[in-house]
């Protein structure tokens, strides 16, 4: 029988990467196709928004014709993109300059 | 006629006709099968390392050929104005999406079996997105490019008055419009 007296020590000294590389943005874009019932829902269900920040950011996008809807790591945005572009909303990613 | 969503005791309920459900499972066909023949372009070649078959994942130097339908481009929009960037994200994720969009169209021709048709959210919400699917390519193919052409296309809501091709697919789309619009109010009822 063996007992374990201590934690392999696997991860012995994490290396901290730095963080240096600049944010993606998410932008959903204007069409005249997408029903403003189904963005707005769409940015409910998905981004899990309130139906005020939703409602507001639909209208961002109808009125100015796209609007960042969030930014983070470009993991992240571009899972958000695969996402819209499965609801079949026009989303794109950029790198913050 | 159809009748439009509605949330009650028994879920989001909505019925359309046989002529409309037909028209409907038409429509989800053609679009399956748009897909399934971008799907095949998306075989690896045969003698490739096994480790590309087995995670899905597409060789760097193995460059997937442009979409030359733009009613299809739709479907698969390019994910990022940078030419690169965009590249990297339809190697890595085109093959995912094709296969969730057949999926639901799939379900969605399987609802349409009956006239009536009851749904929980999260069906309801793969449906609404079988129909936005089917509406981004008839807006293609109706050179719905503007507001004021989906404005035109709007007015056309008697089947009366439909004399051409084009005005018949406008009435089409704005069925399907109406559909899925009652369809995210239920849902929208249903879920908040």
């Amino acid at each position: 029988m063996v007992g374990m007296t201590a934690m392999p020590d696997v991860l012995s000294s994490p290396e901290i990467r730095e963080t240096t590389e600049k944010a993606w943005r998410l932008i959903v874009w204007n069409d005249p196709v997408n029903l403003m019932s189904y963005v707005s829902y769409v940015f409910r269900s998905y981004f899990g928004f309130s139906p005020e920040k939703a409602e507001t950011l639909m209208l961002q996008v109808h009125h100015d014709g796209f609007c960042t809807v969030r930014s983070g790591a470009r993991e992240a945005i571009e899972s958000d993109v695969q996402a819209m572009h499965g609801f079949g909303l026009q989303a794109t990613m950029t790198q913050e300059a | 006629m159809a009748k439009a969503f509605k949330y009650g005791s028994r879920g989001i309920t909505g019925s359309l006709h046989s002529a409309e459900r037909k028209l409907l499972r038409d429509l989800f066909a053609d679009i399956i099968h748009m897909l399934e023949e971008r799907a095949e372009l998306h075989r690896l070649p045969e003698g490739l390392d096994p480790l590309y078959a087995l995670t899905g994942m597409r060789p760097a130097d193995l460059e997937l050929p442009p979409i030359g339908d733009p009613a299809l481009a739709r479907l698969l929009p390019d994910a990022s104005d940078d030419p690169q960037v965009a590249r990297e994200h339809r190697r890595l994720t085109e093959s995912d999406l094709i296969g969730e969009k057949i999926d639901r169209l799939r379900e969605a021709q399987f609802l349409l079996e009956t006239d009536k048709i009851v749904l929980d959210p999260a069906g309801a919400r793969r449906f609404a997105q079988a129909l936005n699917d089917v509406r981004l390519v008839l807006s293609e193919r109706l050179e719905i490019r503007s507001e004021a052409d989906s404005e035109r296309i709007s007015q056309i809501n008697d089947a009366k008055d439909v004399t051409t091709p084009e005005e018949y697919l406008g009435l089409v789309y704005n069925l399907v419009s109406w559909v899925q619009d009652t369809l995210m109010h239920a849902l929208m009822n249903a879920e908040y």
